[in-house]
């Protein structure tokens, strides 16, 4: 018993509460594979024996679409002799371990951890090396933020998230425009922070290879609070829809770029003819006899039904410009998802949840406790109001659904070379 | 004009900004109050002033609220890349002149082979909004750089000086992008009455064109050469809308703040001379004028902003009409009317004039003659 007759109860409460500010929790559903399987394997070497027959044609002759291929696979060799150095290295020290002197077992039990990481690690960076890289990935990108359906509450956080991430590409350098920011501002109605009641934005982040950062943040994100219109003091849950489309940097045109979109083949090519453009026309005489400042546009790409609305400058030449380019964006995001989805049901063997597409909740912020939570790669913050300016938090919690996202590219690529495996042996039979 | 249902206004208070009733009159509907409301506060937090900004919204919202045209309001008018000054008593750019100005600027930097010198000149300038436009588009897309002359030429002193602002605007920004492919270049904006017959000896003796009108010196400086005897391109737009129509069908805003001089024609005795012709109405003598201008320069391309696909066809009869008296004359072999989206390509539309079939380009109303002489 304690020695005093009586302790106030709440300072023994304070001393039990350990004041944590940061704090992360890793329950991760995550299963990267811990061992190479021999599909990938064999892959890898196919490839590395392709790399260096085509090093040696080039130290021949100079063909610069054999450089280009050779330069792709570089990376797999290079990974590759890393991956079999580690391994010969572990096998030594395993060899180690069986011998007489205890002295030399104990120097190679303590190698042991460090070498199968080691191993761990060029087998992770060999899968890596191994998943094709986003088609996109080194392209600039937009990210088009859109409250979902209710109240002004989830405006208000789409603001919120508008906001973080043009504060996120502020601390990291990266350069932003805003292309469309659609609010409805009654000047009495503004969020705890500021926040207007946002209907649509748009920013564009110029630097090269921004999809391949940004891409994991498309989807639901929810928000769960209690909003400054309420005045009962209960928790709000609304979603914001945050969209990741490619963008082309606008001197884009060189004809080995994804962007070319006067290649028919390239995933931003869209007929003139199928779109269908709807302006605010003045009624009357138009010209001189009119002086109208309405500069909307509309653009509906008719076969798929596509459209998009711009009305944010007062120039409608300006306005059309940027619809194009959004409706270019959307189609080739529409179409790539399209793609992946052909492929993955060619596969039909992995259930691809991490297809992230317009509909699935990804991540949630909870005012209350003070915590950002991915539901990917299960990572949950405790640090809310950093991830709210854009700081260190946010970048970790990115980084984190990026690995995420590499590993399950990973596992695609696995069952693909597995269903290619089980087909080729069928048809031996 | 119909009236507006008071449950509007307490909406546009309501969902938009207490400022927004006030715009409403002349915006008539909520989704352009809500964007000209933003555009103002725009400009107001890009241009500094030791004014606190509220104030300043307040100050434009009321002026706007009057009626006075936005571009005046706010002093500037996007047109293509460039942003265009715009003041009372200068008429402001449209944009169906911005739509034809582009397609014209990529017409000419399509031709092949490329030409090795351009030049240019616009009658009844304005702003400078058509040369400049085109001087930029045409410096940003031509496959490499030649060098270009660019005259415009105004009745009005205001309308010239403002075009020389603007020239200096666009000079700015050029400068940042195109750097000393500018230098190659010589744009000089001329005040001067094109009915005036010495006009034609101006264009070809810019010497006297200095000491006669008040340039500035830096304007003279850009004044190196006559301008290119081979004319490549002559655009107009000159105004063209009938007394009875001003009266009538023009917007309240333009009638009320725009400068009668660049809507509708004076009637002139020299002018109503030369279009005794019938085909020809009174408010149509702009185009006579510019003809007989094309007669004597005779440029490769000639555009002419019309008020409308009536008076495209009577031009285009008119031209016509002419060229079939006076065969030696007339030097355009294409003639075409453009609607106000040319871009939007030739969907087959053709139209019996005098027996001759004439191409129409483009969706929406009638808006400019083109003449061509490939």
């Amino acid at each position: 018993m304690l020695a005093a007759p009586w302790v106030c109860q709440r300072c023994v409460r304070s001393l039990g509460r350990i004041r944590v500010s940061q704090f992360i929790r890793r329950a991760s559903t995550d299963s990267a594979p811990r061992t190479l399987p021999p599909a990938l394997l064999e892959r890898a070497r196919r490839l590395t024996a392709e790399h260096d027959q085509l090093r040696a044609a080039l130290e021949n002759d100079f063909d610069p679409k054999k450089a280009k291929r050779a330069g792709e696979l570089g990376r797999i060799a290079e990974a590759l002799k890393q991956f079999e150095k580690a391994k010969t290295a572990l096998g030594e020290l395993q060899a180690l371990l069986e011998s007489d002197d205890a002295e030399m077992r104990e120097l190679a039990r303590d190698d042991l951890e460090a070498t199968e990481a080691q191993l761990d690690e060029s087998s992770r960076n060999l899968s890596v090396a191994l998943t094709p890289k986003h088609p996109f990935a080194d392209m600039p990108c937009l990210l088009e933020i859109r409250p979902g359906p209710g109240g002004t509450e989830g405006r208000f956080f789409a603001d919120t998230l508008f906001k973080m991430y043009k504060l996120y590409c502020a601390n990291k350098g990266y350069r932003t425009r805003v292309v469309q920011y659609e609010a409805s501002d009654s000047d009495c109605q503004t969020g705890d922070e500021g926040e207007v009641a946002l209907q649509e934005a748009v920013l564009e982040v110029q630097e090269p290879g921004a999809y391949g950062l940004f891409r994991g943040e498309a989807g639901m994100h929810r928000v769960q609070r209690v909003p400054a219109t309420e005045t009962k003091g209960r928790t709000h849950t609304s979603a914001v829809a945050v969209w990741v489309l490619p963008s082309f940097s606008e001197n884009a045109g060189s004809s080995e770029s994804e962007a070319d979109w006067d290649n028919p083949e390239s995933d931003f090519y869209i007929d003139p003819a199928e779109v269908r453009t709807e302006t605010m026309r003045a009624r009357g005489a138009g010209g001189q006899h009119v002086n109208k400042t309405e500069s909307a546009i509309r653009l509906t790409h008719v076969p798929t039904g596509i459209t998009v609305s711009m009305q944010d400058s007062r120039s409608q030449h300006r306005n059309r410009d940027m619809a194009w380019r959004l409706l270019r964006s959307r189609l080739a995001q529409q179409r790539r998802e399209a793609r992946e989805e052909q492929v993955r049901q060619l596969r039909n063997s992995v259930l691809a949840t991490h297809q992230i597409t317009r509909g699935d909740k990804i991540r949630t912020y909870q005012y209350q406790q003070d915590r950002c939570t991915d539901h990917r790669c299960g990572l949950d913050t405790h640090n809310l109001p950093d991830v709210l300016r854009g700081g260190e938090t946010l970048d970790r919690v990115m980084e984190s659904v990026r690995t995420w996202l590499v590993n399950k590219d990973i596992e695609a690529v696995l069952a693909d070379e597995e269903a290619a495996a089980a087909a080729a042996a069928k048809q031996t039979k | 004009m119909p009236r507006l249902p008071p449950s509007l206004f307490w909406r546009a208070r309501k969902d938009i900004s207490p400022f927004a009733p006030v715009l409403l009159p002349v915006c008539r509907d909520l989704t352009s109050t809500a964007n000209e409301l933003r555009w103002i506060r725009e400009h107001v937090r890009d241009t500094p002033s030791p004014v606190p900004d509220q104030l300043r919204v307040w100050d434009l919202v009321e002026k706007r609220g009057k009626g006075v045209p936005l571009q005046y309001v706010l002093g500037n008018q996007p047109f293509g890349d460039l942003d265009i000054r715009c003041r009372p008593g200068v008429l402001i750019p449209r944009p169906e002149t911005e739509s034809y100005t582009l397609q014209l600027a990529s017409l000419l930097a399509r031709d092949r082979p490329p030409p090795s010198s351009l030049s240019i000149l616009d009658l009844c300038t304005g702003t400078g909004c058509i040369p400049l436009l085109l001087l930029h588009a045409l410096l940003r897309t031509l496959p490499r750089p030649v060098p270009i002359t660019v005259r415009g030429v105004d009745i009005c002193p205001h309308a010239v000086q403002l075009a020389r602002e603007n020239l200096r605007r666009a000079r700015a920004r050029l400068s940042s992008t195109a750097g000393d492919l500018e230098g190659a270049c010589s744009v000089a904006f001329l005040q001067h009455d094109i009915f005036d017959p010495s006009l034609l000896r101006l264009l070809a003796n810019p010497e006297e064109a200095i000491t006669t009108t008040t340039t500035t010196a830096a304007a003279a400086a850009t004044l190196p050469q006559p301008l290119n005897p081979g004319l490549d391109l002559l655009t107009i737009n000159p105004p063209y809308i009938s007394p009875r129509a001003f009266a009538r069908s023009t917007a309240r805003a333009v009638r009320n703040h725009e400068p009668r001089l660049a809507l509708v024609p004076e009637p002139l005795a020299a002018a109503a001379a030369e279009s005794s012709d019938s085909t020809l109405e009174p408010h149509d003598v702009f185009y006579a004028r510019a003809l007989a201008i094309a007669d004597a320069l005779r440029p490769k391309r000639m555009l002419m902003e019309v008020g409308g696909l009536d008076q495209a066809l009577r031009v285009v009869r008119f031209f016509l009409r002419r060229r079939r008296r006076r065969p030696a004359e007339g030097l355009f072999k294409t003639v075409e009317v453009w609607r106000d989206e040319p871009a939007a390509g030739d969907r087959g539309e053709r139209m019996a004039v005098e027996g001759t079939e004439v191409t129409v380009r483009g969706e929406g109303l009638g808006r400019a003659v083109y003449f061509s002489v490939f």
